[in-house]
């Protein structure tokens, strides 16, 4: 359980970083928190020649509203978020999120942005995020780029970084007062990783609704315009209209063939939609 | 190899170790604090949970290299910590470990949750300790010991941590690096400062972990004894293992004490004041001494009072020697042996004493060490006198 041996290196800034990473050729790996990586590394399901730590760079632990978002740094802790130390635009979305994931001692080390770029379709960023609309940067020494979480993800472990890149920062758009939020997993023991995530933010009085289905082994399902989930239209009484027939069909079509999963699945989706109304 | 500086317990440390080398085996192998325990090495099982910056992290998956120039703090570092030892009572008090595995890494994240949840009912305890297994207790105990100390600190309002007890983002530990280490420095393997010097007139009052009573009585009237207890440099020659290391002043005793248990062999060096009340003939030697080498630390008091005898011929000697050991020695959790250590050191001192004060120059034995053999034949010995003992008695 040790990993094999790595070089290591503590870049003094980002560009310092990404020039390492550009010149590693594939053969280094970024840590940030580690509590992804750290795991790998110590199964020894990772051997990277080279490891990056950018966990001391001050630009990616950056956490400012501006222009109706709130940008996060990629290094900002999943304990940063739940204790408030960071803005919140999302009336305590992200907070119950971010508090619910693993266990504080991970959540004290374990970064937004290494989440995001590990990429794993069972952790809560990528199915939370997806749902809040929030969208990211990625930066390599050729420049920046942002897209939405759901086009980042793009498969179990699968990111579009490309060669080089990294995540820099998250941006959350503002939750509007009229938007309810319900988030639920379902995990076989407190804080491992989701067997099944229902994400909804639904908005009743501009009529739409986001909902995210998660942790199904893939990239989450992400439902932009989920009216169909709500027989046709997103109102004050979607909680009665949410229809779990549709539910299991989209799980179907997505390639879930066990009727149990799909059961689980709705079930928890169910739970996020009682959540949102409550 | 990577040369790496932070802090344990406080203590400045600075050595060389590869890259790979997680946090637990940094301090396990490099600092001897096996306090923290390895349980599953890749972040489930909570076993070697330690502060970094004041909050919990795994320390398995968390490198050493990764914390340049933070402050760590293992189980070891805890002893003096007030959550921490009220945990430790009301882990003792509801039976809250059996093996005691996973009990450094529960303390630790016990002490967190009793610091940041003030209102933490049984469901919040349970979610917040999910990230340390237990195979022993199936945790009643556990909750209930981090539930009584929750609900007395609040009886006493005790305010919760502001800030989750951080102030910067980003990972715990982070950061913390100086900003421009030019070159690489030269490794140095001393991980504890060469000689904790202790400062005159910071020998403390403590209160001792274990207290033992011992007695003996000598052929010599009390205030003849009293006279010789005000000798320093003559009771350090009685006593069994002691050497002093600078001429004695009552305020301050510089030296040396080897003890032996069986295989363990320790050599604690410190100094010692020594307090005395003729009115009442008593008196007592606080003291406090390091084992470099098993950077184990230890405060000792002994008290003693004169009783008069046989009309003021005799005097009977009454001691309760206290001490509270912490390092790894301290992990020798077998009360019993010691209690039976002391009873046989006292037995020499004594009879070393009577030597002294007669007049006979003190035997080879004296300041010798005690070895594992002498223990052996005392205990075939008290072994054989029972059994006779015994026979006489039924026959």
């Amino acid at each position: 359980m040790k990993p094999a041996p790595f070089a290591y290196e503590r870049p003094r800034d980002l560009d310092a970083a990404l020039s390492m990473l550009a010149a590693s050729n594939g053969s280094a790996k970024i840590i940030a928190g580690g509590q992804s990586l750290g795991p790998m590394l110590n199964l020894r399901l990772v051997q990277p020649e080279l490891i990056i730590d950018i966990s001391g760079l001050t630009e990616l632990k950056r956490a400012d509203v501006s222009g109706g978002e709130l940008v996060l740094g990629a290094l900002v802790t999943h304990a940063d978020i739940e204790d408030g130390r960071t803005a919140d635009v999302t009336r305590g979305a992200m907070r119950a999120v971010a508090a619910n994931i693993a266990y504080r001692a991970v959540r004290n080390r374990g970064t937004i942005g290494g989440s995001l770029s590990h990429a794993d379709p069972a952790a809560d960023w990528i199915s939370a995020l997806a749902a809040l609309g929030a969208r990211m940067t990625l930066r390599s020494c050729a420049g920046a780029r942002t897209m939405t979480i759901e086009a980042f993800v793009v498969g179990a472990l699968e990111s579009a970084l490309q060669a080089g890149e990294i995540v820099e920062s998250i941006h959350v758009p503002t939750r509007s007062a009229s938007a309810h939020w319900g988030y639920a997993k379902s995990c076989r023991k407190t804080g491992e990783f989701a067997h099944a995530i229902g994400a909804v933010l639904i908005d009743p009085a501009a009529a739409t609704a986001r909902v995210v289905i998660g942790a199904i082994d893939t990239a989450p399902i992400v439902l932009t315009d989920a009216a169909g989930l709500f027989g046709g239209r997103i109102a004050a009484d979607y909680k009665e209209r949410f229809d779990a027939g549709i539910a299991d069909a989209v799980l179907a079509k997505a390639g879930i063939d066990d009727v149990v999963q799909r059961h689980i699945h709705v079930g928890v989706l169910k739970r996020a939609v009682q959540e949102a109304a409550a | 190899m990577t040369t790496i500086a932070l802090n344990v317990n406080k203590q400045a440390v600075e050595l060389s170790a590869e890259p790979r080398t997680c946090l637990a085996d940094f301090v396990r192998d490099k600092l001897d604090l096996t306090g923290t325990h390895l349980g599953c090495e890749h972040g489930v099982c909570g076993a070697c949970t330690v502060l970094l910056d004041g909050v919990p992290v795994r320390s398995c998956i968390t490198y050493a290299v990764a914390c340049e120039g933070a402050d760590i703090t293992t189980i070891e570092g805890l002893d003096e910590d007030e959550v921490t030892t009220e945990l430790r009572a009301a882990f003792t008090r509801e039976h809250a470990l059996q093996c005691g595995y996973c009990t450094p890494g529960m303390l630790v994240s016990a002490r967190d949750l009793v610091l940041r949840l003030p209102d933490a009912d049984e469901r919040r305890i349970r979610v917040g300790l999910s990230g340390n297994l237990c195979r022993c207790t199936g945790y009643v105990g556990i909750v209930r010991a981090v539930q009584s100390v929750i609900e007395a600190r609040r009886a006493r309002s005790i305010a919760p941590l502001t800030n989750g007890g951080r102030t910067g983002l980003g990972p715990a530990g982070s950061g913390r690096a100086a900003a421009d280490r030019s070159e690489p420095q030269p490794a140095r393997q001393s991980p504890v400062p060469a000689r904790e010097s202790i400062a005159p007139g910071s020998i403390a009052d403590f209160t001792p972990a274990t207290v033992l009573d011992q007695g003996f009585t000598l052929a010599h009237p009390p205030a003849k004894v009293f006279a010789m207890f005000d000798d320093v440099a003559g009771i350090a020659a009685c006593l069994p293992g002691v050497s002093l290391t600078s001429p004695p002043r009552p305020e301050r005793v510089e030296g040396l004490i080897r003890v032996r248990l069986g295989p363990i062999a320790a050599s604690f060096e410190g100094a010692a004041r020594v307090e005395r009340d003729p009115a009442t003939l008593s008196g007592r030697i606080v003291g406090i001494g390091t084992d470099q080498r098993s950077h184990s630390a230890t405060q000792g008091e002994i008290r003693y009072c004169l009783l008069p005898l046989e009309g003021g011929a005799a005097t009977a000697v009454e001691l309760s020697i206290g001490y509270t050991l912490t390092g790894t020695l301290a992990q020798v959790g077998r009360p019993g042996l010691v209690r039976d250590l002391a009873r046989r050191l006292v037995a020499d001192f004594a009879a070393n004493l009577d030597r002294h004060m007669s007049g006979v120059p003190s035997g080879p034995k004296t300041s010798a060490e005690l070895s594992v053999w002498s223990i052996v034949s005392d205990v075939l010995r008290a072994r054989i006198a029972r059994v006779l003992g015994r026979r006489s008695g039924a026959g």
